[in-house]
């Protein structure tokens, strides 16, 4: 008979295989060495733009005597994490817990269910942890040593920023259990992505809405408090009072940082022990399914079509079906309001002009195209046998995988260009050249992940979000910022060596030769990857 | 003499160092059903996906009704239906969106279209469900719509990699009676399984393949007299090193239940 082991012992002999088992899955899927340098090499640059972009902001700040601003960026850097970190970890919870392949063998073994929770609490954490270190510890290092803070303050934070996914996780776990033990399962599913997009949209707009009527000097000038209840305001506040931005200094940094260990080691643990009796009878009604339309399904079949149209109506049905491919426009949409309500409190270091417009909606387009483009082929998943063994050719197959992501990420690029060139009250030709100049973007970012996707798919993911986590979601979206710069570039000079519309012309029309002859490059390759693709 | 529908000459696939399929060669007439036996792991599933266009051949040569799947793909592709060993289908799609689809790419007008789906969701009894997404349905009833979706166009050719999984026994024989039927009318089908009695009743011709080579070829009764009379279940034992295997496995299985008491 199997020894019958303690709670404490079984969770942490489960949570030390889980990771073992996800740790050789991740270095068996990314066995190429190339893209392993290629991905420490993007993830390196990244923190390192980060770092420096933080540290060059808060000397710059310090140097103006802008303490109000140094005192309360950091709370809203934070915020602005854990609102992003709330989108990706909502979908997160649910598809490590309740669609996650392993589920149904787990729950078959003798292991008990607050073990099996807690195990997958940690490994959901850890993937986490991996998003921490890559945009919030080059943050807090900057900030930091631009404010030549006390030694003391680097292993506080250090610890501080190791702990805070898991506060943000624990609550999302809580929320995911007890959500699908009221609202029916089939529903539950979808509508729980919703609401990790709708919430942090909602919250992000109103607080953006107060700042963007922040008036006066920039050395009395502060961002409004952001809800103190919340552990990034914590440990936000810790950080400015290491950095001496707030009043307490050290002490009080340790404080915050004591209490944001406090909770989570304390409350944590009881709330997840509790919820995860629910668990079991919440994963037993996930299973169940709606009753069968009556209309008659027949009426559904349409007259002919080619194969390429076939293969872009069935993706695109796919997207409407899957509120987790949504997020991604969401995000971008979120980020032309922030630019929207952010140009009101525009310093002279960034005078807004027509070009800056265009550079921001580029950026936009890049991030609306980071999950369409680069989950283009995986999103077939495994009824990719399908489309490689039925009289498809290559080319219609990676026509319709472009066609199908530059709608949506062109749309959104569009829509967020003439929200974002109205709001800033260009005239109509202006509008028409940020839209024009984001749908380049989109189509260079589409480009480029399609390309990826096709050279390193995966098809064996549990849940779309899962797809474009990692290296599959850095490498293209550098790859999308380094295009962005080459075009930001030709426009600055265009617009330096000839004065008005003829700099304009010149810089779009520099843009569109080096993104046409990009795209060009990158869709042969693509072609060229799906031909030889073996499934 | 008639070309065969199905032609391999010399098929090879290596996987890094392994020889997944070892220069393999066979030929399926029309109207003949030709079952492909063999071990787990000997090279079956490897085989028809390298027929089917799923993986380039190392070396070696397949024709489909005179069409080479590697230098003329497209049309090859036009000519048969396949039915892959699991019915991992569009989640979010249902069986007639799914049906629809397929019918789309195989470019039936859309008379043909629609009959052809009304007729095989009656045939596999799945009307009921057909509106529900594929996420929703069984194994099995995926399995019904992989076939359903083989069977659309009318192929000359069936690729079915053990087709019987997941089927219940009333759908398994429906499965059987459309096969013969469809052979009858001058297609040929080549099907993998491992169920010995599906190959001695169902097929024409057999070939048993072990660790990527064809170790026997023929009707069942050619297999059969190999061995003296023997049960196609015996000879593909013994062709396999099974036998052996079968004598040891024996008394692993008696130190085991021994070593329970």
């Amino acid at each position: 008979m199997p020894r019958r082991r303690g709670l404490a012992i079984q969770s942490i002999l489960l949570t030390a295989d889980l990771l073992r088992i996800r740790a050789l899955a991740v270095r068996r899927e990314w066995s190429s060495s190339t893209i392993h340098v290629a991905a420490v090499s993007a993830g390196a640059t990244l923190f390192s733009l980060i770092y420096l972009g933080t540290y060059l902001g808060a000397h710059a700040l310090w140097q103006a005597g802008a303490i109000g601003l140094l005192s309360t960026v950091p709370p809203w850097a934070l915020l602005i994490y854990l609102l992003t970190d709330v989108v990706i970890a909502f979908g997160q919870a649910l598809g490590d817990l309740y669609a996650s392949r392993d589920m149904p063998l787990l729950m078959t073994m003798p292991v008990r269910v607050p073990a099996l929770i807690t195990s997958k609490f940690v490994l959901g954490v850890v993937q986490n942890e991996l998003y921490a270190a890559v945009f919030l510890l080059p943050f807090v290092l900057g900030y930091l040593s631009a404010l030549n803070a006390s030694w003391i303050a680097y292993p506080v934070m250090i610890v501080g920023i190791a702990v805070f996914p898991a506060i943000l996780y624990a609550a999302l776990v809580v929320v995911t259990i007890l959500a699908l033990r009221i609202v029916p399962a089939r529903l539950a599913k979808e509508s729980l992505w919703l609401i990790g997009a709708v919430v942090p949209t909602a919250f992000w707009i109103t607080m953006f809405y107060r700042i963007a009527h922040i008036t006066g000097d920039v050395t009395v000038m502060s961002l409004p408090a952001p809800p103190s209840w919340l552990p990034s305001t914590w440990l936000g506040w810790a950080l400015a009072s290491f950095g001496g931005a707030s009043p307490g200094g050290v002490g009080a940094g340790i404080g915050w940082t004591g209490l944001l260990l406090f909770e989570t080691f304390a409350v944590c643990p009881p709330a997840l022990w509790l919820v995860s009796y629910a668990f079991a009878r919440g994963w037993s009604d996930s299973f169940a399914t709606g009753a069968a339309k009556s209309v008659d399904s027949l009426n559904a079949i349409a007259p002919r079509r080619s194969g390429l149209r076939a293969l872009v109506l069935k993706d695109l049905l796919t997207f409407v079906r899957t509120p987790q491919l949504w997020f991604n426009h969401i995000g971008a949409l979120m980020f032309v309001v922030y630019l929207l309500v952010g140009h009101a409190v525009q310093t002279p270091v960034f005078p807004l002009t027509l070009q800056l417009a265009m550079v921001q909606i580029g950026f936009v387009a890049i991030l609306g195209s980071v999950t369409p483009g680069m989950t283009a082929l995986s999103l077939e998943h495994s009824s990719i046998w399908f489309l490689r063994s039925a009289p498809l050719n290559s080319r219609d197959i990676l026509i319709a995988k472009v066609l199908v992501p530059f709608a949506q990420t062109g749309t959104i690029a569009a829509i967020g260009g003439a929200l974002l060139s109205a709001g800033y009250g260009f005239p109509i030709a202006s509008r028409v050249v940020v839209v024009a100049f984001g749908i380049l973007m989109a189509a260079c970012s589409v480009s480029l992940g399609v390309a990826f996707d096709t050279r390193f798919p995966s098809f064996a993911w549990e849940n779309p979000n899962a797809i474009n986590r990692g290296p599959r979601m850095v490498i293209p979206f550098l790859n999308g910022l380094a295009m962005l710069v080459i075009c930001c570039g030709a426009l600055f000079f265009s617009r330096d060596e000839w004065p008005g519309a003829v700099g304009l012309a010149a810089g779009l029309a520099i843009s569109v030769i080096f993104s046409a002859l990009m795209v060009w490059q990158t869709l042969v390759r693509a072609s060229r990857n799906l031909e030889q693709l073996e499934v | 003499m008639s070309v065969p529908l199905i032609d391999v000459s010399r098929l090879l696939k290596r996987f890094d160092k392994t020889v997944a399929v070892d220069s393999i060669s066979f030929s399926v007439e029309a109207g003949e059903i030709f079952g492909f036996l063999g071990p787990n792991g000997a090279g079956k599933t490897t085989t028809i996906k390298m027929l089917t266009g799923l993986l380039r051949p190392t070396s070696g040569r397949a024709l489909l009704g005179g069409l080479d799947i590697v230098r003329r793909p497209e049309a090859a592709k036009r000519l048969f239906g396949y039915v892959p060993d699991e019915p991992n289908l569009y989640p979010k799609l249902t069986a007639v969106e799914f049906l629809n689809f397929v019918g789309d790419v195989y470019g039936l007008d859309v008379g043909r279209k629609r009959s052809r789906i009304a007729e095989l969701l009656e045939l596999f009894e799945l009307r009921a469900n057909d509106g529900e997404l594929l996420e929703a349905y069984s194994h099995g009833m995926k399995q019904k719509v992989a076939l359903c979706a083989a069977l659309l166009h009318e192929p000359r050719i069936y690729f079915l990699d053990e087709p019987t999984v997941g089927l219940d026994p009333k759908s398994a024989r429906l499965l059987k009676d459309i096969l013969r039927a469809v052979t009858r009318a001058g297609c040929a089908v080549m099907m993998s399984t491992h169920i010995m009695e599906i190959a001695q009743t169902l097929c024409d011709r057999v070939a048993i393949i072990n660790r990527g080579s064809i170790a026997a070829m023929g009707t069942v009764q050619e297999l059969r007299n190999l061995q003296g009379d023997a049960t196609l279940e015996d000879v593909f034992l013994n062709v396999t090193g099974g036998a052996a295997d079968a004598a040891a496995a024996d008394v692993r299985l008696t130190n085991f239940v021994a070593g329970k008491r």
